[in-house]
């Protein structure tokens, strides 16, 4: 017995050594994970275990000057989708029968790389509550499919200031690369447009965390913490409602007048009101308009498409700051200050229209829109009845001098820059001179030299010059106002939880204009004959109150005229600018000028009652 | 000389393997109980698992009464009791199988018991008596030869099954009484030859089933496929790293009692233990097997004969082999498998087999006088 033992001795050892090797390996492998490396796994661990869900913030409203809101929120039954269906045929079918929303869009949700990558996202909004029983019987059969009370944008006043509010979308990639948009999560709601994203950091609250366990199939198994969403500040516009209502409706009304008269191609325009002595506007409006409606929830392909499509006149754009326009005869105040401070012209200095001007030669003649002549007239006449050949003697001589003194006058009236209003967007428009044509023009030489005639075509609002409806109000402002150039502004206040300002706007010039009173106020007795006796007269026969005004016809190659009224009342005591511009919609006073007194009637508090003029002045 | 009742007592009772075999059983029910407390039939799993327990208590107890030597002249008919049981869930009428590897001994309808788990211990005394021939002197081809022949029956129809986990199991127990059993070290290399050869005839005609090889490949790449095969291997050694020194506490794992574990009662209960035991937890398993085997080794030795020396050398590299598997799995060591731990998966038909199997070292131990 004992040699078979002995004999066994080594081998018994071995399989002990690999027996005790084994387990040896083992416990150090455990001592590696789990004290080594253990916090590391742990973290791991706690990550598997709980999810992060962002609580929405409530969006801060939009209110108008009387507190009354242009954009709100409002609870609506959601359905939201899980991005794993898009594969899932019978799902997608199922979908699309019971919210009425078309296959391709919910699998282009579902696919949409804006959205925080495993959420479900929603596939529709204001669902039936038959859709939404359906979902609930039918739970199984529906995987990834839930109902949802979500918070989306709701608009009070309907397609009201669409422009001037804006719309909000969800936030870009591009957006959340950006230094402004830290601490933004894909599937945010952000400002995309207008106010809606002019104020986006006031508008946009924090959002709340709550941290959740989840089981590994991702289904909650409690609260481990939670913090509390911060609201969105709501902030208070200049914008009267009621004024942007009128204005809107002046714009609509205008356009058909404008067809009622033959101008078919009439479709589209734009009308702003301005406190002159603060720069608070009142009233954007912008024709034609959109329904906001569409974008909550997001805009479908199919509308998107149609608000964008070439010839369709953009609805989008938001014509007051957007839409740069020859500025025609309403320019024809800048011309007149030059010349009255370069002392070219005064007053009661005399002209004489035959209907044709040929200050430049012969072969270079050019006409009055009043064919027959407004015979001798003054400088103050040609203003009231809009004269051109004035206006050209003016810009002639304005030539013949040098240093493009008409341009330095219009940059005083900070024409060709932006005014700074607080909204996205806006354009600069133009103001040519000899150093804009020669580059604009350098690869044909024979147009890059800046001429006599591109002044004296300036000098009348035409040529090569551009500006925004909200540029002209800028620059009566300042003719009425005093001489000072005010930034205009859409934000009243930003208001805490209570309603009260934490931070109010307040007015801003950025310059003033070197003219004298004097000479300011020869410019204003006629523009308020403008509107008693002159181009201006018909449209505002028996108003009740006294405006400045002044007419303008631009002419667009290969468009009808666009009819332009700017105003600036009451003259006993300047307050308001107003402009009105419709886009091929024939002469200013007779198509614009009524629409401006729509503007002014609802601003006096008088009964608007759109009149019809026919002046068919410039 | 005459015995009293108390030596006798004692001559057949061995506490020093008597005891780790008793604080693993108790162990493996807290924490199977503390991995299916989240479990909505976890009560009924904890019923089922102590049943087992006590169904296993008949087996144990025969094992132990049961001469070993007797069943010498059993060979034959052992030999081809393995090969039934190993073939048996194939047999229409008599087999389930789940989840594509574990295979039942089912009759109308009612499941049994895995057959796989019994035919190790017939494997084991076949092997015994088999390699006990050679008094502990393998070294002719023929005899090398013959032994073979005796592992490959049970061994072929198993890996054809597929049950890869079992076969490896059977290749380890076979193993392990050759280089005690005193066969040459040359012959290992020409098995390890072999054994190369046959994986690699294997994975290059896709003789494996698709999960099999994917859990071969996750093995070598967890990265390959984190959702699925990988998901296994990396929500466990998440768990088990959690645990760090100490634990969680019992039933407060998050990554087993959030479902984050699969299988995590029955192969992935280390990991439950790591998460919520810690070290100190891993570490005390591994000492009372430490216990276990040095007292069966202990056992071996003591043996009277080689036959009786190989029994237990078999049942010690089966248990070593399968911890080794299953916590190297757990921890990323080791390929997943499906193999379970000894003592601690829920599982009745693997835990009546190593009840069984501490029964025959009990009747190794008991007759190492020779009475």
């Amino acid at each position: 017995m004992a040699t078979f033992r002995e004999r066994l001795k080594p081998r018994f050892a071995v399989f002990g050594g690999i027996v005790l090797s084994v387990l040896l390996l083992l416990a150090v492998r455990l001592w590696s994970v789990q004290v080594v490396s253990g916090s590391a796994y742990a973290e791991r661990a706690e990550s598997n275990r709980t999810r992060e869900i962002a609580i929405e913030a409530p969006r801060g409203r939009i209110l108008d000057r009387e507190g009354r809101p242009l954009a709100a929120n409002r609870a609506t039954l959601a359905v939201l989708v899980s991005p794993a269906a898009k594969d899932d045929d019978d799902l997608l079918d199922d979908l699309t029968t019971l919210l009425g929303v078309p296959r391709q869009e919910i699998v282009d949700r579902l696919n949409s790389v804006r959205e925080a990558p495993l959420e479900p996202r929603v596939v529709a909004i204001d669902v039936s509550r038959e859709a939404v029983a359906f979902i609930a019987e039918n739970e199984s059969a529906l995987p990834g499919v839930e109902v949802r009370v979500i918070a989306v944008r709701d608009y009070p006043g309907g397609e009201t200031a669409a422009h001037l509010l804006g719309y909000t979308g969800l936030i870009s990639g591009e957006e959340l690369s950006q230094p402004g948009f830290s601490g933004y999560r894909a599937g945010d709601l952000v400002g995309k447009t207008g106010a809606e994203k002019q104020f986006e950091s006031v508008l946009q609250g924090d959002h709340g965390r709550r941290l959740v366990e989840v089981d590994a199939w991702g289904r909650q198994r409690g609260v481990v913490s939670e913090s509390e969403p911060v609201p969105g500040r709501d902030i208070r516009l200049t914008v009267d409602m009621d004024v942007q209502r009128v204005a809107e409706n002046a714009l609509e009304d205008a356009l058909s007048d404008a067809r009622r008269e033959g101008f078919s191609k009439a479709k589209a325009g734009a009308a702003v009101a301005m406190d002159i002595r603060t720069g608070e506007i009142l009233a954007m409006a912008s024709a034609p308009a959109y329904d906001p409606r569409q974008f909550i929830g997001g805009i479908s392909q199919e509308d998107w498409g149609r608000l964008n499509a070439p010839g369709g006149e953009y609805p989008l754009n938001n014509r007051v700051i957007m839409a740069a326009y020859p500025p025609a005869s309403t320019f024809k105040v800048v011309t007149g200050l030059a010349g009255l401070t370069d002392g070219i012209t005064s007053q009661w200095r005399q002209y004489r229209c035959v209907g044709r001007w040929t200050g430049m030669g012969e072969e270079w003649s050019k006409a009055c829109w009043q064919r027959r002549g407004h015979g001798t007239v003054s400088f103050h006449g040609g203003m009231v009845e809009s004269c051109d050949i004035v206006f050209y003697e003016i810009g002639h001589e304005l030539h013949r001098r040098g240093e493009e003194r008409l341009q330095a006058v219009a940059r005083e009236f900070n024409l060709g820059s932006r005014t700074g209003i607080d909204l996205p967007g806006e354009v600069p428009g133009r103001v040519p001179d000899a150093k804009w044509k020669a580059e604009f023009n350098r690869d044909y030489p024979e147009y890059a030299v800046w001429l006599p005639g591109d002044t004296v075509n300036m000098s009348i609002g035409q040529g090569d010059l551009l500006t925004t409806p909200l540029q002209m109000a800028v620059v009566y402002a300042a003719i009425c106002n005093g001489g000072a150039i005010v930034t205009p502004h859409v934000l009243g206040a930003v208001l805490d939880a209570d309603g009260r300002p934490v931070i109010e706007s307040e007015a801003k010039a950025i310059g003033t204009l070197t003219a004298t009173p004097a000479e300011l106020g020869i410019l204003k007795r006629s523009l308020f004959d403008v509107t008693e006796v002159g181009t201006g007269r018909s449209a505002f026969a028996g108003f009740g109150r006294k405006v400045f005004g002044k007419t303008g016809t631009a002419e667009v190659y290969g468009k009808d005229d666009y009819a332009w009224f700017v105003a600036v009342a009451p003259a006993e005591e300047p307050r308001y600018a107003v402009t009105v511009v419709i886009e091929q919609g024939g002469h200013g006073g007779s198509i614009a000028a009524p629409a401006a007194r729509d503007i002014l009637s609802q601003l006096f508090g008088l009964p608007v009652r759109h009149v019809r003029a026919h002046d068919v002045s410039r | 000389m005459r015995e009293t009742g108390l030596r006798r007592v004692l001559q057949v009772v061995n506490l020093p393997l008597m005891l780790p075999v008793l604080a693993l059983v108790v162990y493996g029910t807290v924490m199977i109980w503390s991995a299916t407390s989240g479990m909505a039939r976890g009560d009924a799993m904890i019923r089922r698992h102590v049943m087992g327990l006590a169904i296993g208590l008949v087996p144990f107890a025969i094992a132990w009464i049961v001469d070993y030597r007797r069943l010498l002249g059993w060979l034959g008919p052992l030999w081809w009791g393995t090969l039934f049981l190993v073939i048996s869930p194939r047999i229409p009428g008599l087999g389930d199988t789940a989840k594509g590897a574990t295979s039942w001994l089912e009759v109308a309808g009612i499941r049994l018991f895995q057959p796989s788990e019994p035919a190790k211990l017939l494997f084991i005394i076949v092997m015994a008596a088999a390699v006990s021939r050679y008094r502990g002197q393998i070294s002719a081809p023929a005899d090398v030869l013959r032994i073979a022949a005796y592992m490959a029956g049970p061994l072929a129809l198993i890996l054809l099954q597929p049950d890869l986990g079992t076969g490896l199991v059977f290749v380890a127990i076979a193993m392990g009484m050759f280089l005690v059993g005193g066969m040459r070290p040359r012959w290992f290399a020409v098995f390890a030859l072999v054994g190369i050869l046959a994986v690699s005839t294997v994975l290059g005609f896709g003789l494996l089933a698709e999960y099999q090889e994917n859990r071969l490949l996750v093995f070598v790449d967890p990265d390959r496929d984190p959702r699925g095969a990988g998901y296994n291997l990396a929500q466990s050694k998440i768990a088990i790293g959690a645990g760090g020194l100490f634990g969680n506490g019992l039933t407060s794992g998050t990554q087993g009692n959030l479902n984050f574990l699969p299988e995590r009662h029955t192969d992935f209960i280390f990991s439950v233990l790591g998460e919520e035991l810690g070290f100190v937890g891993a570490l005390g398993l591994l000492a009372l097997y430490l216990g276990l085997l040095v007292a069966a080794l202990e056992v071996a030795a003591s043996s009277k004969d080689l036959y009786g020396a190989l029994i237990v050398v078999g049942v010690m590299s089966m248990w070593t082999f399968q911890i080794l598997v299953n916590i190297g799995m757990t921890v990323g060591m080791m390929p997943i498998t499906g193999i379970p731990l000894p003592f601690m998966s829920f599982g009745s038909s693997f835990m009546v087999t190593n009840l069984a199997a501490t029964g025959m070292l009990l009747s190794v131990w008991s007759r190492r006088y020779g009475v």
